[in-house]
């Protein structure tokens, strides 16, 4: 302030009243200017090209908004895959193969993908196919693009492969990819690993750059989770209908009904029961359901000590019984869920119906007693919007448990990863946990690994799910995984689900649907079970 | 004057320093593993202890205390976890619309507040005064997010005259700003009334009274003039309050600001994106609190900085 | 010491011995009076509204109530006036009223805890350093200075995520995210009250400094501190739904006031509107009879002490 002292003299009277009232009045000069600069400059900035792309839809082949309830973070996949950014994410850069509606593996970039031998397979690329820029997709691409999804550490992709497979080239268009041991679901798999040119591709995300999908990027904004896609005119295949689709994100349901309902966003996926009963009232909107692919149970804890009532089998089948599910699905899931018929949701390819949960508390109540389980305590655990209204849910089941002498403790773990250590057990004791369990590979074998194919060795680092061991089902998993024959390996996938089902692994499981919902122009929006649907199919009338 | 502005700015850097600090403790406390909101569903420990290694949370606390001090003395606050990018980039990407949204509630506020106390003071103790009274006391005792949340119903989902949420268009702002005037107007009319009474009770007001000088320059340029500088200061300080204390009308709103961005990186123990955001806000409001104090002497020349405090 | 000034309007014109010529309703409608008289309506009407709700709130275990926490599923999500549900059902099928009621004890016990934490610490923080001067003042200015420039809410909702959503740790939370503002005032009446003869007086019998401090400034200021601690009720009921909200919330299935609006926060654009709205009312009516009632008191204490 080097001219404050001219500015007062202290007797002088009148300088000084118009000195700070002139200072006063820049003051409030100074506070418009800062209300306006800012908010020009933000309206400058990206995010309001959303706003206007939505008003004009009618422009040619219109455009699409879509809010997601995650951040995307990027348009890449290495790290992390959630349902619907594969929808987002494929628009851009796509892969050998996808998985089709049937949940099957089906070719995009690859004209063939066989397996030659029981742990060769071959692709051949297709001949027709290039990048937005119109440069060709070699298989040097592709080789750099699987060892940079191996290269990220603790990428969600690359943990889906039993083992990395070994890359190598034939010709131009022809390539092998060859395990140690048999990987007969290799196609599935490798639709998770999506192409970019090789000397752009980095061991990290990408948020920007070129792909082979029937859109580019116009603009990426990770910060706020806005990204807008235009149509890429050079696409090798059919060209996207619409001109321009704007992605954006909101976690809070109850943000995402409120835009869809204000016109503000054209699709809303992934929604709870409770919106969807909600939304299907409204005129403009449709709600769009598929039997999904996630499991969701209430899973024992398997590291209970011998002469625990838990480890014994009875008492867990006992326990199923007290759980009055059709109440639950009618009056806290509005119908959109179904109960689990076997140990992996049916939708999944190598599914075995093992039998029913059902409703007979007097049944609950007299195997108890005969097990001596009688007035058992347990503790609930379940992560914080685990799923759609997770409390009530756990807070109802209480309730049942309380009807056949059971008392629950219900222990909602706050966001954070702090469900990560309970879950090792080392946070402390539980005995019930509430989780669900994604699968975007269509495989039942790949839930039946994960949750089931624990091993004594595994169990060390606690690395098994919540101590599910049993060296005949790890066996028979890792055999049904080797074998080629898929009649064969659907036969042992029997076996192998007839047996976890014999122990009662969970005292309910259930299958949500894929929820979505769409404001009534939109068109051609197909969901398949994976939670996700083709871009490019899609369409808006103005 | 000088020394009283570096004594300041020491005092803001040593503030900022031992707040950032505390945070950084207090979230390596904090039970949760930031790895496992980072690793694949269902991880393995070789997949978290590869996460941890990556994000340096394998050191013990100390360690990693030193390190972040030496980055932090070259500028760096840590790449965040989410957004795999300087953490101190994505804060201050955000920072605009959370300055933009505390200037307008500031200046709504200010335009509100400011006739409303001297009607209240010119109205003293009649029926009318009670009313304000009353109605401005009930507009501060409801929860925000409540108010916000109300407001954003029955304007944005029923009518439709705003966009419901995030930053679209210029009109965008006008819920949040509403919503946080609504609980501040109660604050700055009582002190402008407060200020006003004293002033317009002055016998100062009856000498120029008694010269003939109209009502509306008594009240605005004589008595106002003098309870300026009080309110001045209190919207100055509710300005720099308003920085890092709009996060739950930020939350309702899905205003793109630093407080939205915090509670989410919260939930993800997003740890150098958590840091970054308390030294940005901290700086701010307490660079705000000094730019008020210094404008103080200026509005009044009575007040010498420097001497009266230590 | 607070002699308790008569009530203009109750003085009686015969006593100084004629009728004066300021009647009856000159005097009532005098500034004083009128002052005095809008502070009790403002007074009565924070005592109803708050009343309206602590009442209910302290009888609802004596109320005929269903139970809070078990619910019927086939009684799920009934709309207010519903029979045998005045304020309807959550999803849960459990009575709203009763879950706002019995809710309402522990945001209560939670508000009333945390404002006398904050106001004993705040009161002794305050007397110390208005009293004692020197590094006892510089440390708490400084600190209360330190706090004002905190992120506060962020601080509170990481102390809460550290130590757990219980009520005491909530109860912390609120209690130190308030002792300012006690502390504040304290010190400002303290510095004033300190240079009053009969301080002097006491000294000079060479009593202890602290029994001073206890014993004869302390009362002196409590009235108005006791005002303002009053007020952080309200902001100690709103901070605690604050923290619900942004899911910091007191343990399930224990019901609190915040807690309830937040579950039901995502159903309300499913149309139950009620499972945020009744809340929200319950809880503005409280802090608003609160802040009434204490905003009367603070306007006759400043009278009282102005007329002194």
């Amino acid at each position: 302030m080097p001219q404050q002292p001219a500015l007062l003299p202290p007797s002088d009277h009148p300088t000084r009243e118009v000195s700070r009232r002139s200072i006063l009045k820049l003051a409030s000069l100074a506070g418009a200017g800062a209300i306006f600069a800012p908010a020009l400059a933000a309206c400058a900035g990206p995010k309001s090209a959303s706003n206007a792309s939505t008003a004009g839809a009618g422009a040619a082949g219109g455009a699409l908004s879509i809010v997601l309830n995650r951040n995307l973070v990027s348009l890449d996949n290495k790290l992390n895959q959630y349902d619907a950014a594969v929808t987002v994410q494929r628009a851009v850069r796509e892969a050998l193969t996808k998985i089709g509606d049937d949940l099957k593996p089906e070719l995009v970039l690859a004209e063939s993908f066989e397996q030659s031998k029981p742990t060769e397979w071959t692709v051949k690329l297709r001949s027709d196919i290039h990048y937005s820029d119109k440069s060709p997709v070699t298989v040097e691409d592709v080789e750099t693009a699987l060892k940079l999804y191996f290269e990220v550490k603790a990428g969600y992709v690359a943990s889906q492969f039993p083992e990395q497979p070994t890359f190598a080239k034939v010709d131009d268009k022809t390539f092998t990819l060859t395990t140690k041991n048999p990987v007969v679901t290799l196609d599935s798999l490798m639709s998770n690993i999506l192409i970019t040119p090789a000397k752009d591709n980095k061991a990290e995300e990408l948020s920007t750059g070129l792909g082979t999908g029937p859109f580019v990027i116009a603009n990426a904004d990770t910060g706020t989770g806005t990204y807008k896609l235009t149509r890429n005119d050079n696409y090798w295949g059919e060209k996207a209908k619409l001109q321009e689709v704007n992605v954006s994100y909101q976690e809070e349901e109850g943000a995402r009904v409120i835009a869809i309902t204000s016109g503000q966003a054209d699709v809303i996926d992934t929604i709870t029961p409770e919106s969807a009963a909600a939304l299907k009232t409204n005129a403009d909107i449709d709600v769009i359901e598929t039997p999904g692919t996630r499991l969701i149970h209430l899973f024992f804890n398997f590291r209970k000590p011998k002469g625990h009532p838990l480890a014994n089998p009875k008492v867990r089948e006992a326990l199923s019984y007290a759980i009055d599910h059709d109440s639950l699905i009618k009056a806290l899931m509005n119908n959109q869920v179904t109960s689990a018929e076997g140990v992996v949701p049916k939708t999944l390819a190598g599914f075995a119906k093992t039998g029913d949960y059902t409703y007979d508390p007097a049944k609950a109540k007299s195997m108890l007693a005969d097990n001596g389980a009688s007035g058992l305590k347990l503790t609930f655990i379940w992560e914080d919007s685990e799923f759609a209204g997770a409390s009530r849910v756990l807070e109802a089941v209480s309730q049942m448990l309380a009807a056949v002498g059971v008392t629950a403790t219900l222990k909602m773990i706050p966001k954070g990863g702090e469900i990560n250590a309970w879950r090792r057990g080392e946070a402390g004791d539980w005995d019930v946990l509430a989780n669900g369990y994604g699968n975007q590979t269509g495989l039942a074998l790949t839930n039946l690994q994960g949750q089931y194919g624990g091993t004594a060795e595994k169990e060390k680092t606690r690395d098994t799910y919540h101590g599910f061991v049993v060296p005949e089902i790890t066996a028979l998993l890792d055999q049904a995984g080797a074998e080629a024959d898929e009649t064969k390996r659907n036969d042992l996938l029997k076996q192998a689900q007839e047996k976890i089902w014999a122990l009662w692994p969970a005292m309910w499981a259930w299958t949500p649907n894929n929820v979505l919902a769409k404001r009534k122009r939109v068109g051609g929006l197909k969901l398949r079970a994976i939670n996700s649907y083709d871009l490019d199919a899609v369409t808006v009338s103005a | 004057m000088l020394t009283y502005v570096l004594k300041r700015i020491g005092q803001t850097v040593l503030t900022a320093f031992l707040a950032t600090a505390t945070v950084f403790v207090l979230l390596r406390m904090a039970p949760g593993d930031p790895a496992a909101n980072y690793a694949p569903p269902n991880p393995t420990s070789a997949q978290l202890e590869a996460i941890r290694q990556q994000f340096g949370l394998d050191q013990s606390i100390p360690v990693q205390f030193v390190t972040f001090l030496q980055h932090l003395l070259q500028g760096d606050v840590g790449t965040s976890f989410f957004f795999k990018r300087p953490a101190l980039e994505v804060v201050m990407e955000r920072l605009p619309y959370t300055i933009t949204l505390a200037v307008a509630a500031i200046v709504v506020t200010a335009v509100v507040a400011i006739p409303l106390g001297v009607w209240m003071a010119r109205r003293a103790n009649t029926a009318q005064e009670l009313g304000a009274n009353i109605a401005t006391i009930a507009g501060q005792s409801m929860p925000d997010f409540w108010i916000g949340f109300v407001l954003l119903i029955i304007f944005a989902v029923n009518f439709g005259w705003f966009s419901p949420a995030g930053f679209n268009s210029a009109s965008s702002i006008v819920l949040p700003t509403v919503t946080i005037a609504i609980l501040q107007v109660a604050l700055i009319s009582r002190l402008v009334r407060r200020e006003m009474v004293v002033n317009l009770a002055s016998p100062y007001l009856t000498v120029a009274r008694s010269r003939g000088i109209s009502e509306r320059a008594l009240t605005w340029r004589y008595a106002f003039g003098n309870s300026a500088i009080p309110v001045v200061t209190a919207l100055g300080t509710r300005f720099a309050a308003m920085l890092n204390g709009v996060v739950i009308v930020e939350v309702v709103f899905k205003w793109p600001g630093v407080g939205e961005l915090v509670v989410n990186a919260l939930k993800q123990r997003d740890f150098p994106l958590i840091q970054a955001t308390v030294l940005v806000t901290v700086v701010l409001a307490l660079v705000v609190q000094l730019l008020v104090d210094l404008l103080y002497p200026l509005m009044d020349p009575r007040v010498r900085l420097g001497e009266a405090s230590a | 010491m607070t002699t308790s000034t008569p009530n203009l309007s109750e003085v009686p014109g015969s006593i100084l011995g004629r009728e004066s010529a300021v009647t009856r309703l000159l005097l009532r409608r005098s500034a004083a009076a009128r002052r005095a008289r809008y502070s009790t309506i403002k007074i009565w009407v924070g005592v109803v509204c708050a009343g309206l709700v602590v009442i209910p709130v302290a009888l609802a275990q004596v109320l005929p109530l269903p139970d809070p926490i078990v619910g019927a599923l086939s009684e799920s999500s009934l709309p207010p006036f519903s029979p045998g549900h005045l304020f309807g059902t959550d999803p849960n099928g459990r009575d709203l009223l009763s879950r706002i009621l019995h809710g309402g004890q522990t945001s209560l016990v939670i508000g009333v805890l945390a404002i006398i934490v904050s106001g004993l610490v705040g009161i002794a923080a305050g007397a110390a350093a208005g009293y004692f001067g020197g590094w006892v003042d510089t440390i708490v200015s400084r600190l209360l200075e330190a706090q004002m420039s905190l992120p506060l809410l962020l601080m509170l909702l990481l102390v809460v995520a550290l130590f757990g959503p219980s009520i005491p740790v909530i109860t912390l939370v609120i209690a130190f995210a308030q002792w300012p503002e006690p502390a504040r005032i304290t010190r400002a009446l303290v510095l004033v009250e300190r240079e009053k003869p009969y301080v002097a007086a006491a000294r000079v019998l060479g009593l202890h400094r602290v029994s001073i401090i206890a014993r004869h400034v302390i009362p002196n200021v409590l009235q108005q501190v006791l005002v303002v601690v009053l007020l952080l009720l309200a902001q100690a009921v709103l901070l605690e739904s604050a923290l619900s909200f942004l899911g910091a919330g007191v343990q399930r299935p224990y019901p609190t006031w915040g807690g309830i609006i937040s579950d039901g926060r995502e159903l309300f654009v499913t149309g139950k509107w009620w499972l945020v709205t009744i809340p929200g009312v319950v809880i503005a009516l409280l802090v608003v009879g609160v802040n009434l009632v204490g905003d009367g008191l603070r306007d006759r204490v400043r009278r009282a002490k102005g007329d002194q």
